[in-house]
């Protein structure tokens, strides 16, 4: 049970981290970015090519990867979102078609068979029952201080503010003197940020490989829908009921079953509450 | 919106060209044709759903999917002839439309987008759990019975089938229903306020195009000759459809099918030049500029630019 | 308006022109052009024909073209591949180094166009039960490596020399993954151990293949109260057998492992792969060359050193040696398309020696040839040894391992053994 509880704990803020990058553009914007999960893999990239390829200390490629996830994120807004004018249908497709690219383009630089990155902290803790390595230790830990980070700067900044506002009435905010389009340029590039960091973290639970896209954007897809567009907590607090649902049906029901439940909650939830649980229309 | 004797004029002179094609080009280029021909189809269906209503859908291979699992399944595990399993297959697919469409009736916009990705996220992992022994599971079936033979004969079947769903899509279209099914796609709320029963004009969105999709995808399955999950329930191969359809040009039949044979054709096109994994992405960065260049297509651009020659010749009329 | 006529058919012209080419001898490879086990096919075969024309040319002096069809190790892709190759291209011959789903994918297509195919790298027995069921219809198709229902046999052995008799093992949990391929092997392993190793299954694991986190799952294994791990696993495998390690799980975990095959293992595991032993196809990491396998290494490495895969897999040894089996055959019959040629392929043998006794041998069992331990034909598929000595050819497979230095080496049968097995060193004994 304890055993239970500590994986649970440790897959959730995983998840967590994941899906909050998503949550904030859908937030803000209203629209989906179906390119989150190539950040994801961009980040998880540039770490292993800076740390594991070219020798560099762990956080300067932490630190490269973020900043390329933000680029990414702010090339995507400038040359891809702002062009469409909103246009969900428009993002949608668009972004869809850009993650396929990148993919092809992963493909190409770094070929197609899997990496394995090192632990970010090597070693491991057993604790009732359950091993626990410092790797995932560290990722839970991380995605827990980089939400409350997160929370704390939405709340209490300008820009935060800001951001709060767009994403409640983007007219309204545009009267009120925010500028729309700057706020939703840095939220593109925190979310590219955002995306990266928990790519770092998910490959080195899992692997690098040029199709480990689809995965992270399913999760992130699922805490979207079964959370509704709504704040930072309520990602954290659907984060852990699919973090729980997957270590509960993987330990104790059927493991090859993992992915069909995330999915049966998913449909369920849309059809019975399609605003979600959580529905909130702010951030 | 009537139907006006040029179009049915350039109907008959694009079929009289099609079907006189193997007689100029040779069995490979006929070999892509057939991709083009099948791409259309799913691409036409699609738009009849999403290109009209606007309730996108990310699910496509899962209707698609159902049609040729159905009548793969049936054929050549049970032994059913084609032409048996075929129309069942097609009936399995327009019964996964109505799954489809209960979620319709509550939600659109991104969130329909997203439960439909979730329909073939489901159905892809459910096919390599449930009775591996019938599906094939992950490697899925190969050896199924195949229509016909050889690139001519797969040609005209695959010419064939594409002509008459892409003219019967047509007509369809042309008539109120169609007129009826664009203004959801404006606007839900006013075609409500109009008297129309809008959950009676979505289900008959969702019906055709589960129709059209099973229908194309048993017939695809039976030239394919095999069949694997990875090769149906597949973002890329959602991505092919989708971009099929809107690069061709989203609400015309012509559109979709341009974008096919455009999609198809480039690939292949390519293959010479690049032999290796630049080809993807060489391919996905076209899609993508050409998409942003013009969201609304091929079909748009050629108009825009007919309209721009008119002008100038209009102007040195004058 | 003549003008855009004109314009408008010239564009037809160049949009349906045929790219034109004609060699003498022109040979398809069909595979992944970005991937390890694509690559290994294509250089092997690349340096066979480079080889063959080197050496005057093939069927009274004709110089050979090799065709490349990319299929991404996409299903669809593969068929459009094979068709470009048959119809567009006219290939004589096609040399294939695709996935399971793929070699399935495009099986039809090559029934249909009867073109000579051999594949080096699926070991997937369900292609060779269709030329069993219906062999006129497969005949031209040839595997060239050992079926995957032998590879369970030779872990059978295994088990009961080395992980019954060795290190006292009784008791196994298998830990499979939901596939096709790790069904199959779990029910030929599964029926197979206790009656002849004696070793207990007394738990089976299936999981999904994009489980993200392995923790619970080593935490069920480490419940059950086995001795040891018998993981089975070709779909990112990486994935599991790095938790292993990074969770130093307190058991010892063999098995089948896909991405321990290639000698990039180490680098992309960084370093986190030490203990993961599985069984691998020959000639694996870690195996002892003979003379001839060993010059073709020489020129690989030469040649392609500086990318990836730096060394061959085991299907660039394949292609190597098959391309110029097929040749050989092709010689004999007087071309590639006639019924002639598959009688001349099938009786194609390549022995190859090292010190004096057999090490490897490329060759196919018949069409009506029973295997005797097995009890069954193997028609076009490569001729193995599941019998020790192994004095009739190579063995199916050998178990190889990753030790934690890095270092890799064959741990079974005894005949090809460098290393010996060991566990990792966080587990106790």
């Amino acid at each position: 049970m304890s055993q239970i509880i500590i994986q649970g704990l440790l897959l959730s803020g995983l998840y967590a981290l994941i899906a909050v990058g998503f949550t904030l553009i859908f937030s803000i914007g209203r629209v989906l970015n179906l390119a989150y999960g190539a950040y994801l893999m961009i980040g998880g990239y540039v770490y292993y090519h800076v740390t594991q390829v070219l020798d560099m200390p762990q956080l300067v490629g932490i630190l490269l990867a973020v900043v390329f996830g933000c680029g990414v994120g702010v090339l995507k807004y400038t040359l891809l979102v702002k062009p469409l004018k909103g246009d969900h249908v428009a993002v949608e497709i668009s972004t869809l078609i850009l993650a396929v690219v990148i993919q092809a383009g992963i493909v190409l630089v770094f070929n197609d068979s899997s990496k394995i990155l090192h632990p970010i902290v090597p070693g491991v803790w057993r604790v009732g029952g359950a091993t626990v390595t410092f790797n995932i230790l560290t990722a839970a830990l991380a995605s827990w201080a980089i939400l409350i980070g997160l929370y704390l700067f939405v709340r209490n900044t300008h820009i935060g503010r800001a951001m709060q506002a767009v994403s409640m009435d983007t007219k309204g905010a545009a009267i009120s003197g925010v500028d729309p389009d700057r706020i939703n340029l840095i939220t593109w590039g925190i979310s590219g940020g955002l995306g990266a960091i928990a790519g770092v973290f998910f490959a080195s639970y899992t692997q690098l490989n040029p199709s480990m896209w689809v995965a992270p954007l399913i999760i992130a897809v699922a805490v979207v829908i079964v959370g509704g567009i709504g704040s930072i907590i309520g990602t954290l607090i659907v984060a852990h009921i699919i973090g729980f649902m997957e270590i509960i049906s993987t330990t104790l029901i059927a493991a090859e079953l993992r992915g069909v439940f995330t999915m049966l909650l998913i449909i369920g939830v849309l059809v019975m509450r399609p605003r979600g649980l959580f529905g909130r229309e702010e951030l | 919106m009537g139907i006006r004797w040029q179009h049915l004029a350039a109907w008959a002179v694009f079929i009289i060209f099609m079907l006189a094609l193997p007689e100029f080009v040779s069995k490979g280029t006929l070999r892509t044709i057939i991709f083009a021909n099948f791409l259309a189809i799913f691409a036409i269906s699609w738009d009849v759903l999403s290109g009209r209503t606007g309730y996108i859908s990310f699910g496509h291979p899962f209707l698609i999917g159902i049609g040729a699992y159905t009548s793969a399944i049936l054929s050549y595990r049970f032994g059913f002839p084609i032409a048996l399993s075929i129309p069942l297959a097609v009936v399995a697919a327009m019964i996964g439309g109505t799954l489809f469409f209960l979620p319709a009736l509550r939600i659109r916009g991104s969130y329909f987008a997203l439960v439909t990705l979730a329909f073939m996220e489901l159905m892809y992992q459910l096919v390599q759990v449930i009775r591996p022994d019938i599906t094939g599971g992950t490697r899925g079936i190969s050896g199924v019975e195949t229509i016909t033979r050889g690139a001519v004969n797969n040609f005209y079947l695959s010419f064939c089938l594409m002509a008459l769903v892409a003219f019967s899509m047509w007509l369809l279209m042309k008539s109120r229903l169609g007129t009826a099914l664009s203004a959801i796609g404006m606007n839900e709320e006013s075609v409500r306020g109009s008297g129309l029963d809008t959950t009676k004009l979505k289900l008959a969105a969702f019906m055709i195009a589960a129709f059209v999709a099973g229908l194309g995808g048993a017939f695809y399955v039976h030239y394919l000759g095999s069949i694997a999950p990875r090769a149906l329930f597949d973002i890329n191969f959602l991505f092919t459809i989708i971009v099929a359809a809107l690069i061709g040009g989203a609400s015309t039949i012509i559109g979709p099918m341009i974008g096919a044979f455009f999609l198809t054709f480039l690939l292949e096109y390519l293959r010479p030049v690049l032999p290796g994994a630049e080809r993807y992405f060489i391919y996905g960065g076209i899609a993508l500029i050409l998409y942003m260049y013009q969201p609304k297509g091929i079909y748009e651009v050629a108009k825009q630019g007919w309209g721009r020659i008119q002008a100038a010749r209009a102007g040195a009329g004058s | 308006m003549s003008g855009i006529l004109r314009s408008a058919a010239a564009a037809t012209a160049l949009l349906f022109a045929v790219p034109a080419a004609y060699a003498d001898i022109k040979v398809g490879f069909i595979g992944s052009l970005s991937s390890d086990t694509g690559l290994s096919t294509l250089r092997g075969a690349e340096l066979a024909i480079e080889e063959l024309n080197a050496a005057g040319g093939v069927l009274g002096g004709q110089k050979i073209e090799l065709i490349k069809a990319d299929t991404g190790e996409d299903v669809t892709e593969g068929i459009k591949a094979y068709e470009y190759l048959a119809e567009t291209e006219e290939v004589d011959f096609i040399i294939s180094g695709s996935i399971d789903d793929v070699s399935l994918g495009w099986l039809p297509r090559m029934v249909e166009y009867q073109i000579p195919t051999l594949d080096t790298w699926t070991s997937y027995i369900g292609i060779i039960d269709k030329l069993v069921e219906d062999y006129d219809s497969y005949k031209p198709y040839f595997m060239n490596i050992a079926s995957d229902e032998a590879l369970a046999t030779l872990y059978i052995d295994f088990g009961k020399d080395v992980l019954a008799d060795k290190m006292g093992w009784k008791s196994v949990v298998i830990l499979q993954e939901d596939t096709a391929f790790g069904g199959a092997i779990n029910g030929l392993v599964s029926e197979a151990l206790a009656p002849n190793a004696g070793i207990e299954v007394v738990d089976t694991i299936v999981y999904d293949v994009a489980t993200v986190d392995f923790a619970p799952l080593f935490s069920r294994a480490v419940d059950s109260g086995a001795d040891f791990i018998y993981l089975i696993s070709s779909v990112n495998s990486q994935v599991v057998s790095s938790q292993y390690v990074k969770l130093q799980v307190p058991m010892g975990m063999t098995g089948v492992n896909v991405a321990a095959l290639g000698q990039e293992y180490w680098e992309d595991t960084g370093g986190a792969g030490g203990g993961i032993s599985t069984l691998s196809p020959v000639p694996s990491v870690g195996f002892a060359l003979d003379p001839a396998s060993q010059a073709f290494v020489d020129k690989y490495v030469a040649r392609y050193g500086d990318s990836r895969p730096k060394f061959p897999h085991f299907n660039g040894f394949n292609a190597y040696h098959g391309l110029k089996q097929a040749f050989a055959a092709a010689e004999e019959a007087g071309g590639f398309n006639n019924n002639s040629w598959v009688d001349a392929m099938e009786k194609q043998d390549l022995v190859l020696e090292k010190d004096g006794q057999m090490w490897l041998r490329y060759g196919f069992w018949g069409r009506d040839e029973v295997e005797p331990r097995t009890g069954r034909t193997y028609p076009h598929n490569a001729r193995f040894d599941i019998t020790d000595p192994y004095d009739d050819g190579a063995p199916s497979m050998v178990v190889i391992q990753w030790y934690e230095d890095g270092t890799s080496a064959v741990v079974y049968p005894e005949k090809y053994a460098t290393g010996e097995f060991q566990v990792p060193s966080w587990v106790k004994k």
